[in-house]
C-alpha cells in the first residue's frame, strides 16, 4: 500500500471567515501582513468561504513544474518541501497549482507555501470554529497496510457497510492469535464464516446461537487460561444477538467478568434478515416491522441503551465509537483488547446501514459523524476506577434533524416525532454527563 | 491394564453425589452449572469438590442452563473435557444448543437427572423431560443403581470420545429414586479410571484454536449449488456414528466390568428371560421393583421375564428382538407419554424393532411413574398378570395407565 500523510482538514460549513487562521498563519512564518499567510480564506460566491491552501498532493504539479529542482515530496511527512536555494524564481510552480496554495510573495521575492508548521499547523489551532482540523488518521492507515487482513477478500457486504470496514480493521488490529464469534446476522452473513467447508476468515471463527456468543466465547477463553494460553476470544456481534436474544448470556459474562472482547456492530435492526426492527432501533424508525402506514408512524418506543447497561454492569471497560472517527476507535478498541485479559470489555459501535436505513451507499461515513456531531450518538468510555469519559466534544451539537433528514426511514417524521427524539438525546446525554468523574487523561487499563 | 486389586473404598451416598464423584473421577476440565430440582445436590457436590480442591476444574457459574450448555461447548471447541447436568425446564431451555452438539461431534457428557416437565406444575421424577429430546442425536443412557450411575458416568466419556462415535452422551438417573436415593457405592481408584479413559480427544475433528484456525460450522445446504450433499453427508455421519455406539458402549462395558469387575448390561438387561412366556419391559429406576415383581411370579410358577433399557439411544433394535423372540406376549413400562401415539415412547420404539423384526405379538404400553409417582411391586404384579392375560388373548392391548387411581 502507498503511505498517507497527516493533512490540514477544512470543514467549510463551520467557517465565518474569521481570519484567525491567517493571522496565525502569518505570526508563526514571520511575515508581515495578510497577503505573506500560506492559507488564505476567500469568499465562495455563495454566502460562504473557501480556503486556498497547498494540498501537499501525490502527483504535484508545482513539482512537476518546477526546473530547477527546488519542490519535492517529503517521503515522511508528505509535504512538497521548498529550497530556497535552488529556486530560481521562474514562477512555473504557481501555474501549475489549481488551489492557489503556492503564491509569488512580492514583499520577500519568491513564492510561500505551507508547510504545515512542522506537523503543529499554527492556523488549526488558532481556528474558533472548529472549520480546520489537521487529520493525523494517516498513522493508521499506514499501520493498517502493514497488518494483515484477516477476512477474505471478496466478503458479499451490502455496499457502503460500516460492519465489513470495521470488521477488517478491528481483526487486523488484533491479530491471529484470536477466535472469533461471529453470531447470525450481517457478519457471518457477508460469508466471514464461509459457506460449504470453505471459511472466510483466517482466523479461528464461528456461528455461535444468536443467543450464546458470551457463553461460548466465556468457555473458550476458561479453557485457555486453564492451558496458560492467553488467545483473545472476541465477539463480532450485531445489536439483535446483543440487545435483543443475546442479552442474558451477555449480562451473566459480564456480571462474571468473563475474559471477553465484545464488539457490539449496532445498525438498529436485523438488517440481514429484511431491516426488521430489534430491541436497539429508535424510536420513529421505519422498519418491516415497524412499518409506517395511516395507523402506525414507525417505531413506537425508544431503542435500548446497551452502553449504558454495559456501565451499570460495572464492566472493566465500555466504551462507545462510530467509525467516522477511526483514531478515536482505535484507542478504544486498544484499550479494550488490554482490558479483556483480565475483564470484560464492550465496546458498542453505531453502524449505519444503507441498505436498511436507506441512504446512498456514499453517505455512512458522512452520516457516522452527523449522528456524533447531533449528539446523537455521545462518544464516551467508561472503567469502574475512572467513570465516565467523553472522548469527543459534546458541546454545541447540530440539531438532530441534520442526522434524521440524513436518513431515509425517518422520512415520515412528524415534529412531534422529531421533538421526541431531540428530546431523547438531550436526556441521554444528560444522564451520561451525571457519570462524568473528572475530564483526565484516559486511564489506564485495570 | 489396570484392575482393581485392592477392596474398593465403599461409600455410602445418593445418586446425585454419585453421578459427581464419577465425573470427578474422568477429570473434566470445565464445569459449568446452574441449579434445578432435583440436580441441584449434583452440581452443588461438583462445586464443593472444586472449592475443596478435591477436583481440579473450570468452575464456570453460568446465569442459566442456556449459558450453562453453550460455555461447555466453546470449551469442548478448545479442547476441554466437560460436564453439566440438568433436568427439565432446565433441559428445555437448554434446548438451542443442545439439539447443537451432536451435529458438531462433540463429546459431551450431560447428565439428566429426570423429572416430569410442566405443565400441569411438576417438580419430580419422571422421563418426560428426557424422552423429549431423544430425537436430537444425543446417546442416552438409563441408570438403574446408585452405582450404576457413578460406572456409567465414567463409562460415557469412554464413548462419547471414541473416535468412531465423537456424539454427546446423556447419562440419565431418575430424579427423586435415584438422585436422592441412597446406597452403598464402590468408588474406583483414580488411576484405574486414568488407565480406562486414557488421554481425552476432544477436539480432533473440529477445534477453535488460534493454531489450527478454521471455520466451525459454516453455512451450508440449501438447493443451489453446491447443493444439499455437504449437509446429508453431516447428517448421514451421525446416524451411522450412532449405529456403531452400540457396538462401542458394548465394548466400554466389557472393558470396566473387565478392571472393576461390576459388570452392568451395556445396551438391554435380561433378568430371567430364560423360558419365560410373558416379559415386561422396564427402564430406570423402576426396574428393582419390577425385578422384585418378576421373582414373586417366577417363585409362584409363573415364567414372566424382563427386559431392561440401559441404552436408550441409539435404540438397541436387534438385541431388544433377540430378548423377546421367544414370549407371547409384552408389557412395557414407561414413566413418560408419547402424546402423538397415546403410548409410551419405549413402547414406541419396541413395538418398532419387533414389526421390523417381523415378529408379531400382543405388546401393550403401561405408563406409571409419572411425577414422582411410586411404581410398587403391586403394580408390576397386576402389569404381570395383565400380560399373561394378552398372551391368552385376554384383554385389551390400550394403553394402561398404572397410577390412574392412586
Amino acid at each position: 500500500m502507498g503511505k498517507a500523510f497527516d493533512s490540514i482538514v477544512f470543514h467549510g460549513k463551520n467557517c465565518d471567515g474569521c481570519g484567525d487562521c491567517v493571522t496565525a498563519c502569518v505570526k508563526a512564518k514571520g511575515g508581515s501582513d495578510a497577503l505573506s499567510s500560506r492559507i488564505k480564506i476567500l469568499p465562495d460566491g455563495a454566502g460562504g468561504f473557501e480556503l486556498a491552501l497547498c494540498r501537499q498532493c501525490g502527483e504535484a504539479k508545482c513539482v512537476m513544474n518546477c526546473p530547477s529542482g527546488a519542490l519535492t515530496k517529503n517521503g515522511d511527512s508528505g509535504v512538497i518541501d521548498w529550497a530556497d536555494d535552488k529556486c530560481v524564481n521562474c514562477l512555473l510552480c504557481t501555474v501549475g497549482c489549481a488551489y492557489g496554495g503556492i503564491t509569488y510573495e512580492a514583499q520577500i521575492g519568491h513564492v510561500i507555501k505551507c508547510d504545515q508548521c512542522g506537523g503543529q499547523p499554527a492556523c488549526v489551532a488558532a481556528c474558533p470554529h472548529d472549520a480546520l482540523a489537521f487529520s493525523t488518521i494517516a498513522g493508521i492507515y499506514n499501520s493498517y497496510g502493514d497488518k494483515e487482513d484477516m477476512f477474505a477478500p471478496g466478503l458479499s457486504a451490502c455496499q457502503g457497510c460500516n460492519s465489513e470496514l470495521l470488521i477488517r480493521h478491528t481483526m487486523r488490529r488484533i491479530g491471529p492469535n484470536a477466535v472469533v464469534a461471529a453470531p447470525p446476522g450481517c457478519i457471518p452473513g457477508m460469508g466471514t464464516v464461509g459457506y460449504n467447508g470453505k471459511t472466510g476468515a483466517k482466523v479461528p471463527i464461528f456461528h455461535p446461537l444468536l443467543t450464546n456468543t458470551s457463553s461460548m466465547l466465556a468457555g473458550i477463553r476458561r479453557y485457555y487460561e486453564r492451558q496458560g494460553r492467553d488467545v483473545t476470544v472476541v465477539a463480532l456481534a450485531g445489536d439483535g444477538g446483543t440487545v435483543d436474544v443475546g442479552f442474558q448470556a451477555l449480562s451473566g459474562a459480564a456480571e462474571r467478568g468473563e475474559h471477553i472482547l465484545y464488539i457490539c456492530v449496532d445498525n438498529e435492526g436485523y438488517m440481514n434478515t429484511g431491516m426488521q426492527s430489534s430491541g436497539s432501533t429508535n424510536y420513529g424508525s421505519w422498519t418491516s416491522t415497524t412499518p409506517v402506514g395511516p395507523s402506525l408512524k414507525g417505531k413506537r418506543s425508544d431503542g435500548k441503551n446497551l452502553p449504558m447497561v454495559m456501565m451499570m454492569h460495572n464492566c472493566a471497560y465500555v466504551a462507545t465509537a462510530s467509525l467516522s472517527h477511526m483514531e478515536d476507535y482505535y484507542a478504544k478498541l486498544d484499550q479494550a483488547l488490554e482490558t479483556s485479559k483480565n475483564g470484560f470489555a464492550y465496546v458498542h459501535v453505531y453502524a449505519p446501514c444503507p441498505s436498511g436505513w436507506r441512504f446512498h451507499s456514499s453517505k455512512t461515513i458522512d452520516i457516522c459523524r452527523l449522528g456524533v456531531e447531533t449528539n446523537f450518538i455521545p462518544l464516551w468510555e467508561f472503567t469502574p476506577k475512572g467513570g465516565l469519559r467523553f472522548t469527543l466534544p459534546t458541546e454545541n451539537p447540530r440539531p438532530i434533524t441534520d442526522y434524521l433528514k440524513a436518513i431515509g426511514k425517518y422520512r415520515h417524521l412528524e415534529p412531534a416525532q422529531i421533538e421526541h427524539i431531540q428530546h431523547l438525546a438531550d436526556e441521554r446525554l444528560s444522564l451520561l454527563s451525571k457519570f462524568v468523574r473528572d475530564t483526565g487523561a484516559r486511564p489506564a487499563a485495570e | 491394564m489396570t484392575v482393581q486389586t485392592k477392596p474398593n473404598k465403599v461409600i455410602v451416598c445418593e445418586g446425585n453425589e454419585a453421578a459427581a464423584r464419577g465425573v470427578a473421577l474422568a477429570r473434566p476440565d470445565v464445569v459449568s452449572v446452574y441449579p434445578i430440582t432435583p440436580q441441584s445436590s449434583l452440581v452443588e457436590a461438583l462445586s464443593q469438590m472444586i472449592a475443596d480442591g478435591e477436583l481440579d476444574a473450570e468452575l464456570i457459574n453460568a446465569e442459566g442452563e442456556h449459558s450453562v450448555l453453550s460455555s461447555l461447548q466453546g470449551a469442548c471447541l478448545a479442547g476441554a473435557r466437560t460436564y453439566t447436568a440438568t433436568s427439565a425446564q432446565g433441559l428445555a431451555f437448554m434446548f438451542e444448543p443442545y439439539i447443537r452438539a451432536p451435529g458438531l461431534r462433540l463429546p459431551m457428557v450431560l447428565g439428566i437427572v429426570t423429572r416430569d416437565v410442566l405443565s400441569p406444575q411438576c417438580v419430580w421424577g419422571g422421563h418426560q423431560d428426557a424422552m423429549l429430546v431423544r430425537e436430537c442425536g444425543w446417546i442416552q443412557m438409563y441408570c438403574e443403581t446408585v452405582q450404576e450411575i457413578l460406572d456409567t458416568n465414567i463409562m460415557a466419556y469412554k464413548v462419547a470420545e471414541h473416535p468412531e462415535v465423537m456424539l454427546p452422551v446423556n447419562v440419565c438417573h431418575d430424579g427423586n429414586y435415584l438422585s436422592f436415593g441412597i446406597a452403598r457405592c464402590e468408588l474406583p481408584e483414580q488411576g484405574l479410571v486414568d488407565d480406562f479413559l486414557g488421554p481425552k480427544s476432544i477436539n480432533w475433528h473440529v477445534a477453535l484454536d488460534p493454531e489450527r484456525p478454521m471455520a466451525v460450522d459454516p453455512l451450508t445446504g440449501g438447493s443451489n449449488n453446491p447443493g444439499p450433499a455437504m449437509f446429508v453427508r453431516y447428517r448421514m455421519g451421525q446416524t451411522e456414528s450412532m449405529g456403531r455406539a452400540l457396538r462401542v458402549i458394548s465394548e466400554v462395558h466389557t472393558d470396566w466390568g473387565k478392571r472393576t469387575g461390576r459388570h452392568h448390561a451395556p445396551l438391554i438387561e435380561e433378568y430371567r428371560m430364560e423360558g419365560a412366556q410373558v416379559a415386561l419391559v422396564t427402564i430406570g429406576s423402576m426396574t428393582g421393583a419390577a425385578k422384585d415383581a418378576v421373582d414373586a411370579a417366577r417363585d409362584s410358577g409363573q415364567a414372566v421375564g424382563l427386559v431392561k433399557v440401559k441404552t436408550y439411544r441409539p435404540f438397541p433394535a436387534q438385541a431388544m428382538t433377540k430378548a423377546l423372540a421367544n414370549v407371547k406376549a409384552v408389557g412395557v413400562v414407561d414413566r413418560s407419554v408419547s402424546f402423538a401415539w397415546n403410548g409410551g415412547p419405549v413402547y414406541q420404539d419396541t413395538l418398532t424393532a419387533l414389526a421390523l423384526a417381523g415378529q408379531r405379538l400382543p405388546i401393550q404400553s403401561m405408563i406409571g411413574g409419572l411425577a414422582g409417582a411410586d411404581i410398587t411391586q403391586e403394580h408390576f404384579e397386576r402389569a404381570i398378570a395383565r400380560v399373561f392375560g394378552l398372551a391368552k388373548g385376554e384383554g385389551s392391548t390400550e394403553t394402561h395407565w398404572m397410577n390412574e387411581k392412586d
